[in-house]
């Protein structure tokens, strides 16, 4: 079932199609929520996000478009959690390493999620939604509010960033 | 996830605020047009139409604040809500048509009037509910039977 048809079974007050939405969106939410923020406040703000996005469904206007719209209220929500964090007088400065969950660390591709998260915040989301997601480029754009252009230059930015501290920490190609 | 959003997705709590929304609204103005047209009416019973009128105004506030807000409404709860809308705008012009035919005066037809656009507001809600509704069902038929062209 394609997710527009999820979405505008959703908008006529479907129950069963909610679980199903969200059976289907909760993975790449919690992931992306996750690479952005951290473990500790991946399922917080995941729930805000499911909120948010129960909140606005009856009003979203093209359900074809669905995953960009989500992204777009999941990045939000972890926008908000960051300010919050930046306000607080003891808050790690922008780019510090987010705290490592030990046991996905294992078994997810360990030293790829060890690098994203030494980024800084934009560079790290653009690869999150471009690479882990899956998401194209002009959704990728959508979601973040800047141009095409934009997301390639940040994009090769991030990735050389990504490479170097790699290379940084002894990863070699 | 899902029981963590049961509140919202419970569709008695959604038709639960429009009930209150409605139901206070159409209580203000039948207790307000009573309270109005009334000729001579001693303090204390004053004090108590102020108050029920107040309490009406309070439950009004509440189902608008939540139907706004915290609760989103779907398309088949738009329909319901717009029923319950035309039902009960409905009652309320029959009510303020009587008042105005027993008590006579300039304040019964202002009541009427009042009345009649709430009705009328209440029946655009419905027929827009009701056209939102019957364009999600046919794209939907479209999507389930992408080869059926009716």
């Amino acid at each position: 079932m394609t997710d527009e048809l999820l979405v505008v079974r959703c908008q006529l007050g479907e129950r069963e199609a909610f679980t199903e939405l969200v059976r289907a969106w909760h993975d790449p939410i919690w992931t992306y929520v996750r690479r952005m923020l951290g473990p500790a406040e991946a399922d917080d703000v995941s729930q805000e996000v499911w909120l948010a996005v129960l909140r606005g469904l009856p009003r979203l206007k093209e359900p074809g478009r669905f995953a960009p719209w989500l992204f777009t209220i999941a990045r939000r929500a972890v926008a908000n959690r960051l300010r919050e964090e930046y306000g607080r007088p003891e808050a790690a400065a922008e780019g510090e390493p987010v705290s490592q969950d030990a046991t996905t660390a294992l078994v997810d591709r360990a030293e790829l999620v060890a690098g994203l998260s030494g980024l800084p915040v934009r560079e790290r989301e653009i690869l999150v939604l471009f690479y882990l997601e899956d998401l194209s480029v002009e959704d990728c754009a959508e979601i973040c509010a800047v141009p095409v252009g934009t997301v390639k230059s940040r994009l090769s930015r991030a990735r050389r960033m990504l490479r170097d501290h790699l290379t940084e920490k002894g990863y070699r190609r | 996830m899902i029981d963590r959003l049961s509140g919202p997705l419970s569709l008695r709590n959604r038709i639960g605020a429009v009930v209150a929304l409605l139901a206070g609204l159409v209580g203000a103005v039948g207790v307000g047009l009573l309270w109005a047209t009334e000729p001579a009416l001693p303090g204390r019973t004053h004090l108590g139409f102020g108050v029920l009128v107040a309490l009406c105004l309070a439950w009004a506030a509440y189902g608008a604040w939540t139907v706004t807000r915290r609760t989103p409404l779907f398309a088949l709860d738009r329909v319901i809500a717009g029923w319950l809308a035309v039902t009960a705008t409905g009652l309320l012009t029959a009510a303020a048509i009587a008042i105005a035919v027993v008590r006579g005066t300039w304040v019964g037809l202002a009541g009427v009037a009042v009345a009649a656009a709430l009705a009328t507001v209440a029946v655009v809600i419905l027929v827009r509910a009701r056209g939102r509704r019957a364009e999600l069902l046919r794209r939907r038929r479209e999507l389930e039977d992408p080869g059926d062209p009716s």
